[in-house]
Protein backbone atom coordinates (compact mmCIF):
# COMPACT_ATOMS: atom_id res chain seq x y z
CA UNK A 1 0.00 0.00 0.00
CA UNK A 2 0.99 3.68 -0.53
CA UNK A 3 2.15 5.66 2.21
CA UNK A 4 1.37 8.90 2.80
CA UNK A 5 4.76 10.79 4.04
CA UNK A 6 3.97 14.40 3.67
CA UNK A 7 0.79 16.76 4.23
CA UNK A 8 0.67 20.57 3.54
CA UNK A 9 -1.02 23.50 3.68
CA UNK A 10 -0.03 26.26 1.54
CA UNK A 11 -1.88 29.95 1.50
CA UNK A 12 -2.95 31.53 -1.38
CA UNK A 13 0.14 33.62 -1.65
CA UNK A 14 2.09 30.68 -1.58
CA UNK A 15 3.76 30.35 1.67
CA UNK A 16 3.35 27.28 3.68
CA UNK A 17 0.32 27.25 6.31
CA UNK A 18 1.33 23.63 7.74
CA UNK A 19 3.68 20.85 7.09
CA UNK A 20 3.59 17.79 8.33
CA UNK A 21 5.88 14.77 7.74
CA UNK A 22 6.32 11.00 9.11
CA UNK A 23 10.01 10.74 7.88
CA UNK A 24 12.23 12.43 10.95
CA UNK A 25 14.44 14.68 10.12
CA UNK A 26 12.97 15.23 6.63
CA UNK A 27 11.03 18.85 7.26
CA UNK A 28 13.95 20.82 4.81
CA UNK A 29 13.55 18.05 1.77
CA UNK A 30 9.75 18.17 2.23
CA UNK A 31 9.23 21.89 2.03
CA UNK A 32 11.62 22.24 -0.87
CA UNK A 33 9.19 19.39 -2.30
CA UNK A 34 6.07 21.29 -1.50
CA UNK A 35 7.78 24.29 -2.58
CA UNK A 36 8.51 23.24 -6.36
CA UNK A 37 5.30 21.70 -6.85
CA UNK A 38 3.50 24.68 -6.15
CA UNK A 39 4.51 26.05 -9.82
CA UNK A 40 2.57 22.81 -11.51
CA UNK A 41 -0.10 24.05 -9.44
CA UNK A 42 -0.53 27.25 -10.68
CA UNK A 43 -0.10 25.96 -13.99
CA UNK A 44 -2.71 23.37 -13.92
CA UNK A 45 -4.89 25.93 -12.04
CA UNK A 46 -5.04 28.13 -14.65
CA UNK A 47 -5.26 25.53 -17.68
CA UNK A 48 -8.20 24.35 -15.87
CA UNK A 49 -9.68 28.07 -15.29
CA UNK A 50 -9.32 28.69 -19.07
CA UNK A 51 -11.40 25.88 -19.64
CA UNK A 52 -13.69 26.50 -17.17
CA UNK A 53 -14.27 29.98 -18.47
CA UNK A 54 -17.84 30.86 -20.61
CA UNK A 55 -19.02 27.36 -19.34
CA UNK A 56 -21.27 27.55 -16.20
CA UNK A 57 -19.01 24.37 -14.54
CA UNK A 58 -16.04 25.09 -12.18
CA UNK A 59 -13.36 24.20 -11.90
CA UNK A 60 -12.27 20.73 -10.25
CA UNK A 61 -10.46 21.12 -6.76
CA UNK A 62 -8.46 17.92 -7.30
CA UNK A 63 -5.49 18.64 -9.77
CA UNK A 64 -4.38 14.74 -9.30
CA UNK A 65 -0.63 13.74 -9.41
CA UNK A 66 1.55 17.06 -10.02
CA UNK A 67 4.80 15.64 -11.79
CA UNK A 68 6.42 12.38 -11.74
CA UNK A 69 9.34 11.74 -9.65
CA UNK A 70 11.60 8.98 -8.82
CA UNK A 71 10.96 8.70 -4.83
CA UNK A 72 7.40 10.43 -4.69
CA UNK A 73 3.98 10.94 -6.02
CA UNK A 74 3.06 13.71 -5.38
CA UNK A 75 -0.81 15.11 -5.28
CA UNK A 76 -2.15 18.42 -5.10
CA UNK A 77 -5.57 20.47 -4.63
CA UNK A 78 -6.34 23.94 -4.75
CA UNK A 79 -9.81 25.18 -2.97
CA UNK A 80 -11.83 28.30 -4.61
CA UNK A 81 -10.13 30.65 -1.88
CA UNK A 82 -6.70 29.31 -3.78
CA UNK A 83 -5.59 27.33 -0.50
CA UNK A 84 -3.40 24.42 -1.57
CA UNK A 85 -3.03 21.26 -0.35
CA UNK A 86 -0.08 18.88 -1.29
CA UNK A 87 0.11 15.20 -0.62
CA UNK A 88 3.58 13.72 -1.00
CA UNK A 89 3.25 9.90 -0.70
CA UNK A 90 6.08 7.05 -1.30
CA UNK A 91 6.61 5.75 -4.54
CA UNK A 92 5.62 2.05 -4.49
CA UNK A 93 4.20 -0.32 -7.55
CA UNK A 94 0.93 0.14 -6.30
CA UNK A 95 -0.98 3.05 -7.78
CA UNK A 96 -3.70 4.97 -5.64
CA UNK A 97 -6.78 5.34 -7.64
CA UNK A 98 -8.21 8.49 -8.35
CA UNK A 99 -11.36 7.61 -6.06
CA UNK A 100 -8.82 7.11 -2.82
CA UNK A 101 -7.18 10.60 -3.07
CA UNK A 102 -10.38 12.67 -3.60
CA UNK A 103 -11.68 11.17 -0.80
CA UNK A 104 -8.50 12.12 1.24
CA UNK A 105 -8.51 15.52 -0.08
CA UNK A 106 -11.97 16.18 0.97
CA UNK A 107 -11.23 15.03 4.16
CA UNK A 108 -8.25 17.61 4.56
CA UNK A 109 -10.26 20.03 3.24
CA UNK A 110 -13.00 19.60 5.65
CA UNK A 111 -10.74 19.71 8.62
CA UNK A 112 -9.66 22.78 7.10
CA UNK A 113 -13.09 24.21 7.13
CA UNK A 114 -13.72 23.16 10.82
CA UNK A 115 -10.19 25.30 11.80
CA UNK A 116 -11.88 28.31 10.38
CA UNK A 117 -14.51 27.66 12.94
CA UNK A 118 -12.28 28.47 15.23
CA UNK A 119 -12.41 32.23 16.11
CA UNK A 120 -8.84 32.11 17.58
CA UNK A 121 -7.62 30.84 13.93
CA UNK A 122 -6.93 33.64 11.40
CA UNK A 123 -6.68 32.50 8.25
CA UNK A 124 -3.22 33.15 6.56
CA UNK A 125 -1.31 32.13 9.66
CA UNK A 126 0.47 29.17 10.77
CA UNK A 127 -1.89 26.31 11.75
CA UNK A 128 -1.67 25.08 15.21
CA UNK A 129 -4.59 23.26 16.08
CA UNK A 130 -5.03 19.67 17.85
CA UNK A 131 -7.35 18.74 15.90
CA UNK A 132 -6.07 19.57 12.94
CA UNK A 133 -2.91 17.50 13.53
CA UNK A 134 -5.08 14.92 14.46
CA UNK A 135 -6.81 14.43 11.52
CA UNK A 136 -3.83 14.73 9.61
CA UNK A 137 -2.33 11.84 11.59
CA UNK A 138 -4.79 9.55 10.94
CA UNK A 139 -4.99 10.31 7.31
CA UNK A 140 -1.38 9.37 7.48
CA UNK A 141 -1.89 6.45 9.10
CA UNK A 142 -4.74 5.15 7.39
CA UNK A 143 -2.99 4.67 3.98
CA UNK A 144 -0.01 3.40 5.40
CA UNK A 145 -2.53 0.03 6.42
CA UNK B 1 -54.74 35.89 22.89
CA UNK B 2 -53.32 32.45 24.00
CA UNK B 3 -54.08 30.89 20.76
CA UNK B 4 -51.99 34.21 19.04
CA UNK B 5 -49.25 33.62 21.17
CA UNK B 6 -49.00 29.78 20.37
CA UNK B 7 -49.08 30.48 16.67
CA UNK B 8 -46.76 32.48 16.75
CA UNK B 9 -44.56 30.14 18.83
CA UNK B 10 -44.81 28.09 16.18
CA UNK B 11 -44.05 30.01 13.44
CA UNK B 12 -40.83 31.02 15.17
CA UNK B 13 -39.82 27.75 15.40
CA UNK B 14 -39.82 26.91 12.26
CA UNK B 15 -38.03 29.46 11.10
CA UNK B 16 -34.66 27.94 11.76
CA UNK B 17 -30.90 29.64 11.70
CA UNK B 18 -27.76 27.91 10.38
CA UNK B 19 -25.60 27.13 13.72
CA UNK B 20 -22.67 27.89 11.62
CA UNK B 21 -23.67 31.39 11.84
CA UNK B 22 -24.59 31.19 14.99
CA UNK B 23 -21.27 29.39 16.45
CA UNK B 24 -19.28 31.98 14.11
CA UNK B 25 -21.20 34.87 16.02
CA UNK B 26 -20.38 33.82 19.09
CA UNK B 27 -17.08 33.52 18.42
CA UNK B 28 -16.59 36.74 17.13
CA UNK B 29 -18.18 38.36 19.80
CA UNK B 30 -16.19 36.68 22.52
CA UNK B 31 -12.88 37.33 20.25
CA UNK B 32 -13.62 40.99 20.39
CA UNK B 33 -14.41 40.82 24.20
CA UNK B 34 -10.60 39.39 24.59
CA UNK B 35 -9.52 42.06 22.09
CA UNK B 36 -10.91 45.08 24.25
CA UNK B 37 -10.55 43.83 27.46
CA UNK B 38 -7.22 42.34 28.30
CA UNK B 39 -7.86 40.07 31.22
CA UNK B 40 -9.55 36.92 30.77
CA UNK B 41 -11.42 37.66 34.62
CA UNK B 42 -12.85 40.61 32.52
CA UNK B 43 -13.95 39.52 29.74
CA UNK B 44 -16.05 36.17 31.50
CA UNK B 45 -17.72 39.42 33.91
CA UNK B 46 -18.50 41.20 30.48
CA UNK B 47 -20.07 37.62 29.19
CA UNK B 48 -22.02 36.97 32.26
CA UNK B 49 -23.47 40.80 31.71
CA UNK B 50 -24.34 40.08 28.56
CA UNK B 51 -25.79 36.80 29.31
CA UNK B 52 -28.29 38.12 32.04
CA UNK B 53 -29.28 40.54 29.62
CA UNK B 54 -30.36 37.69 27.51
CA UNK B 55 -31.70 35.73 29.76
CA UNK B 56 -34.44 38.46 31.45
CA UNK B 57 -35.71 38.50 27.84
CA UNK B 58 -35.54 35.32 26.53
CA UNK B 59 -37.90 33.80 29.73
CA UNK B 60 -40.35 35.31 28.27
CA UNK B 61 -40.23 33.58 24.97
CA UNK B 62 -39.31 30.37 26.74
CA UNK B 63 -42.73 30.78 29.10
CA UNK B 64 -44.42 31.92 26.33
CA UNK B 65 -43.60 28.49 23.74
CA UNK B 66 -43.54 25.63 26.97
CA UNK B 67 -46.67 25.31 29.50
CA UNK B 68 -44.35 24.98 31.79
CA UNK B 69 -45.83 25.87 35.49
CA UNK B 70 -44.15 26.81 38.47
CA UNK B 71 -41.53 25.01 39.94
CA UNK B 72 -41.86 23.99 43.71
CA UNK B 73 -38.54 23.58 44.62
CA UNK B 74 -35.32 23.75 43.08
CA UNK B 75 -35.27 20.68 41.87
CA UNK B 76 -38.08 21.27 39.20
CA UNK B 77 -36.36 24.08 38.28
CA UNK B 78 -33.26 21.92 37.22
CA UNK B 79 -35.01 19.78 35.88
CA UNK B 80 -36.80 22.74 33.45
CA UNK B 81 -33.55 23.90 32.81
CA UNK B 82 -32.18 21.32 31.18
CA UNK B 83 -35.14 19.56 29.47
CA UNK B 84 -37.23 22.19 28.59
CA UNK B 85 -34.69 25.71 28.65
CA UNK B 86 -31.45 23.99 27.26
CA UNK B 87 -33.27 21.59 24.77
CA UNK B 88 -35.25 24.42 23.46
CA UNK B 89 -32.53 27.03 22.81
CA UNK B 90 -29.39 24.92 22.32
CA UNK B 91 -30.75 21.51 21.34
CA UNK B 92 -28.88 19.42 24.00
CA UNK B 93 -30.19 18.25 27.87
CA UNK B 94 -27.21 18.60 30.12
CA UNK B 95 -27.14 16.14 33.01
CA UNK B 96 -27.68 17.45 36.47
CA UNK B 97 -25.32 16.26 39.08
CA UNK B 98 -23.90 16.92 42.23
CA UNK B 99 -27.03 17.52 44.51
CA UNK B 100 -25.95 19.40 47.51
CA UNK B 101 -26.98 18.08 50.97
CA UNK B 102 -29.89 20.57 51.06
CA UNK B 103 -30.94 20.49 47.31
CA UNK B 104 -30.18 24.11 47.15
CA UNK B 105 -26.78 23.81 44.82
CA UNK B 106 -26.29 21.38 41.65
CA UNK B 107 -24.48 21.02 38.72
CA UNK B 108 -25.17 21.25 34.50
CA UNK B 109 -22.65 19.00 32.84
CA UNK B 110 -22.73 19.17 29.17
CA UNK B 111 -21.12 16.91 27.48
CA UNK B 112 -21.85 18.74 24.08
CA UNK B 113 -21.74 22.46 23.95
CA UNK B 114 -22.87 24.08 20.86
CA UNK B 115 -21.57 27.13 21.69
CA UNK B 116 -18.07 25.76 21.30
CA UNK B 117 -17.60 23.31 18.13
CA UNK B 118 -14.49 23.56 17.08
CA UNK B 119 -13.61 26.16 18.85
CA UNK B 120 -9.47 25.72 20.32
CA UNK B 121 -8.69 28.68 23.00
CA UNK B 122 -4.71 29.44 22.93
CA UNK B 123 -2.73 28.10 25.95
CA UNK B 124 -2.13 31.86 27.04
CA UNK B 125 -5.99 32.65 27.87
CA UNK B 126 -6.89 29.40 30.11
CA UNK B 127 -8.92 31.68 32.99
CA UNK B 128 -11.40 32.08 30.39
CA UNK B 129 -14.45 30.69 30.48
CA UNK B 130 -15.39 31.04 27.04
CA UNK B 131 -19.56 30.13 27.24
CA UNK B 132 -19.42 32.32 29.78
CA UNK B 133 -22.64 34.01 28.40
CA UNK B 134 -24.64 31.15 29.76
CA UNK B 135 -23.78 31.41 33.16
CA UNK B 136 -25.53 35.10 32.54
CA UNK B 137 -28.75 34.02 31.21
CA UNK B 138 -29.52 31.40 33.71
CA UNK B 139 -29.43 34.19 35.93
CA UNK B 140 -30.90 36.89 34.40
CA UNK B 141 -33.62 34.22 33.11
CA UNK B 142 -34.20 33.10 37.03
CA UNK B 143 -34.18 36.31 38.15
CA UNK B 144 -37.40 37.10 36.11
CA UNK B 145 -38.99 34.13 37.93
CA UNK B 146 -38.29 35.29 41.48
CA UNK B 147 -35.33 33.39 42.29
CA UNK B 148 -31.96 34.54 42.96
CA UNK B 149 -29.28 32.24 42.11
CA UNK B 150 -25.69 31.89 41.80
CA UNK B 151 -24.21 30.22 38.24
CA UNK B 152 -20.49 29.76 37.40
CA UNK B 153 -18.48 27.40 35.41
CA UNK B 154 -16.33 24.99 37.28
CA UNK B 155 -14.75 23.00 34.49
CA UNK B 156 -14.52 23.85 31.12
CA UNK B 157 -13.18 21.16 28.03
CA UNK B 158 -12.08 23.81 25.88
CA UNK B 159 -9.63 24.59 29.05
CA UNK B 160 -8.18 21.18 29.20
CA UNK B 161 -10.57 20.32 32.25
CA UNK B 162 -12.30 17.06 31.84
CA UNK B 163 -16.10 17.90 31.54
CA UNK B 164 -17.91 20.79 31.13
CA UNK B 165 -19.95 22.43 34.46
CA UNK B 166 -21.74 24.70 35.53
CA UNK B 167 -22.61 25.15 39.33
CA UNK B 168 -26.07 26.64 40.20
CA UNK B 169 -26.59 27.92 43.52
CA UNK B 170 -29.42 29.08 45.03
CA UNK B 171 -29.62 31.77 47.16
CA UNK B 172 -33.10 33.39 47.90
CA UNK B 173 -36.35 33.88 46.50
CA UNK B 174 -37.24 37.45 45.46
CA UNK B 175 -40.92 38.29 46.76
CA UNK B 176 -40.18 42.50 45.66
CA UNK B 177 -40.38 43.41 42.37
CA UNK B 178 -37.32 43.52 40.10
CA UNK B 179 -35.74 46.82 39.50
CA UNK B 180 -36.46 47.99 36.17
CA UNK B 181 -32.75 48.62 35.42
CA UNK B 182 -30.31 46.43 33.85
CA UNK B 183 -26.95 46.14 35.23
Amino acid sequence: AMAVVCVAVVSKENYPLYVKTTVPDSDLKFHYLVHTSLDVVEEKVSFLSEHARGSSERRELYLGQLYPSEEYKIYGYVTNTKVKFVVIMENTNSYAKDNEMKALFKKLHSAYYNLLRNPYYTPGHQIQSKMFDQTVASLMQQSSK
Amino acid sequence: LISTMARQARATESRKISSELFTLTYGALVNQLVKDYESDVEVNKQLDKMGYNIGVRLIEDLLARSNVGRCHDFRETAEVISKIGFKTYLGVTPTIANWSGGYDEFSLILDHNPLAEFVEIPDDHKKLFYSNILSGVLRGALEMVHQEVEVKFIQDTLRGDDTTEIRLKFIRKLEDAIPAGEE
